[in-house]
């Protein structure tokens, strides 16, 4: 066996910091930012019944940070009695939507068909966005489960974008950015998103602008969203390890810093 | 424990043995999550566009211009053939020419007068006082872009611009390394809870 | 010919899709309907030679013995997929989405999961104040971090000036950025229409 490198020692500090500190479960008390009410607050603010588009546009890797912030969503939507439209516009995000959509609904006896429906997944997510602008119909003739459009109850009466009060984009890239200018831009839908944290300043201008209506943004988020819903989930118990993470990181970063300028002045002396 | 959580668990740890060093364990891993996420994006492609959108409809005599994107499609494939390669040069221009014409009011309108228009507001608040996060935004806007103007050497006003504009530009790197370090973090966090919960028990 | 007819293609596709932009007469509606349910047809042609090029090359290098342990577990990953796919069909359920659960979930979140560690140790390696720029990145990166902790909690004013500087500074920077992408968006997408940037034909003429 090798020995141990530098970096093996960062790597098995960082196992210790957070395992312990999950294994701890202590809860941590968090404030609600603006974006995170803001999401609640437009779901909360709806008619009961108000359809919604819940777009999973993520890929499997993210799945454990994206999974809290589109299940609190999704529980705050259908405990609001609102009818929600899975779709999925990245291949992996096709089961993961129809998954976390059954579950919830089950949790507040919501039916598929007259409280929910999957679409399932279109490949290229600009011609996927635009097509569902004109026709939701045409574009998923038939449902995830191989049921027809016209069959599916509650989604007789959608149409396009019209006939929605808004598409939450459940991303860990980009994408949401192409429901912003083109859905937004070109059919005027209401956007808003649930995003991972690494995503968060990419989205900052369009939140600044008004273009994006909301952003509930990585596990944080979820937590403050938990606490919303007052239904504690992922987000909440990943809290604590997540702060001690970021100290370990901070605390690398000065020992790295205070290692160099001492370096540095032996260098000169 | 159910098979299904033994599997994750034993290719997560097989996974996360790269950390100490590379390893046929992992390299093992790698290859078959290689594969598994080819045959996965090939097979939910195929069924939910080829067959749902184009076979389905065309089988049952609904819509014969869908052979116009079957026929392109195919023409795709004459690019192993070497006199017949250029045909493929076809659905390639439809997909890159209808894409560009799609997205040039889009990057017009959503993109660049959507962002310039907020960026120009009034510079004083209701109170008259000069409003600093307005101003910091207008200044950080004009810096960065000129910053990334290249058709004239960085000197003079237009090299103090661009300096200045590097440090709205290392705000922005720093903000996002931070929740980058956030975001790795969530799921690896992530990780751990299925290792301690589900396949260690050693948290419930 | 060769060159012409997709030039043509492209100016006469690029066009009609730009003005329809502008319309929403019936046929101008049925076009923008069509052409990207279109896109998405030939896009998964292009996926089937994606993987046809995948298995050429494996085959090639499992008969070669070039790697040849692990080329067959992906080979025969990829396989596997498609067999159960044919036999049990994809829904929820069924064989195929079982392996996507339990094996491509898992390692594919644990790949990016890898990340947490090397972040973590380039942040005690290469994260130095050596220059002003360097040090505004840093000082950004800490206070974001700090604000996100119980300890950034304890003054009021941290979580305050992290989300001054990620609204203001930050994004005007990011803001500068997207202009000046959908800038350069826009002049290519008209240089690709109007036939002046052609690198998308190959060759050099």
């Amino acid at each position: 066996m090798k020995r141990l490198e530098p970096r093996h020692w960062i790597f098995v500090g960082l196992f210790v910091a957070i395992g312990c500190t999950m294994l701890l479960k202590i809860p941590l008390e968090i404030p609600i930012t603006d974006q995170t009410q803001k999401m609640y607050d437009y779901i909360e603010s709806l008619p009961e019944g108000s359809p919604l588009i819940i777009s999973f546009d993520h890929e499997a890797s993210s799945l454990p940070e994206i999974k809290p912030i589109a299940l609190s969503i999704l529980r705050h939507a259908f405990r609001k009695g609102h009818k929600l439209i899975g779709v999925a516009l990245y291949a992996e995000g096709t089961l993961i939507g129809y998954r976390l959509m059954q579950e919830t609904a089950a949790e507040y006896d919501r039916e598929y068909g007259r409280d929910y429906a999957y679409l399932g997944f279109r490949p290229q997510y600009i011609a996927a966005i635009l097509s569902m602008g004109e026709s939701l119909e045409q574009t998923f003739p038939q449902d995830y489960l191989g049921n027809d459009f016209q069959d599916i109850e509650m989604l007789r009466t959608i149409g396009n974008y019209d006939d929605v009060a808004g598409v939450i984009s459940i991303a860990d890239g980009s994408l949401t950015t192409h429901w912003i200018e083109y859905g937004g831009g070109r059919y005027d839908v209401r956007i808003l998103a649930g995003v991972t944290a690494a995503m968060v300043t990419t989205y900052d201008p369009y939140v600044a602008s008004g273009q994006l209506n909301a952003l509930v943004a990585g596990l944080r988020g979820a937590a403050e969203y938990e606490k919303l819903i007052d239904r504690e989930g992922g987000g909440n118990r990943g809290m604590l390890a997540q702060s001690t993470a970021h100290l370990y990181v901070i605390v690398l970063i000065i020992i790295g810093n205070v290692a160099y300028f001492r370096s540095r002045r032996k260098g000169r002396g | 424990m159910d098979i299904g959580t033994l599997v994750a668990g034993l290719l997560t740890l097989a996974v996360l043995s790269f950390l100490y060093r590379d390893n046929p364990v992992y390299k093992m891993a790698e290859s078959l999550l290689i594969g598994v996420s080819i045959g996965y994006f090939l097979v939910v492609t195929w069924e939910s566009t080829l067959m749902d959108t184009m076979f389905e409809p065309l089988f049952a005599g609904d819509d014969f211009w869908l052979l116009l994107p079957l026929l392109l499609g195919l023409l795709m494939f004459a690019r192993f053939g070497r006199r017949v390669a250029w045909l493929a040069k076809i659905p390639i221009g439809f997909l890159i020419g209808s894409g560009a014409g799609v997205a040039i009011p889009a990057m017009l309108y959503a993109r660049t007068i959507k962002q310039m228009s907020a960026t120009v507001v009034p510079l004083t608040t209701s109170s008259g006082w000069p409003d600093i996060s307005g101003i910091v935004v207008l200044v950080g806007v004009i810096t960065t872009i000129t910053y990334f103007y290249f058709s004239r050497e960085h000197e003079g006003v237009l090299g103090r611009s661009a300096k200045i504009g590097t440090y709205f530009l290392m705000v922005f790197f720093g903000a996002t390394f931070g929740f980058t370090v956030m975001s790795r973090m969530s799921t690896f966090i992530g990780r751990m809870e299925f290792l301690l919960t589900d396949f260690l028990g050693l948290m419930y | 010919m060769e060159r012409r007819l997709p030039l043509l293609v492209c100016f006469v596709s690029g066009l009609l899709m730009f003005i329809m932009y502008f319309s929403s007469h019936p046929t101008a509606r049925l076009i923008n309907l069509t052409v990207p349910l279109y896109w998405q047809i030939v896009f998964a042609f292009t996926l089937i030679i994606g993987v046809a090029s995948y298995l050429r090359n494996n085959v090639r290098g499992i008969k070669k013995g070039e790697s040849r342990p692990y080329r067959i577990v992906s080979v025969g990953g990829f396989v596997t997929m498609v067999a159960v796919a044919a036999i049990w069909g994809i829904k929820a359920d069924t064989p195929f989405m079982w392996i996507f659960e339990n094996i491509q979930i898992p390692m594919q979140s644990t790949v990016f999961a890898l990340l947490a560690f090397f972040v973590a140790s380039a942040s005690f390696r290469g994260f130095r104040a050596r220059s002003i720029p360097a040090t505004i990145l840093l000082i950004t990166a800490l206070l974001i971090l700090l604000s996100r902790t119980p300890l950034g909690n304890l003054f009021d004013f941290l979580p305050d000036l992290a989300d001054w500087l990620r609204n203001y500074p930050s994004m005007s920077a990011r803001r500068a950025i997207l202009v000046g992408i959908g800038l350069g968006s826009l002049t290519t997408s008209l240089r690709v229409i109007i036939g002046i940037e052609r690198t998308w034909l190959g060759g050099d003429k």
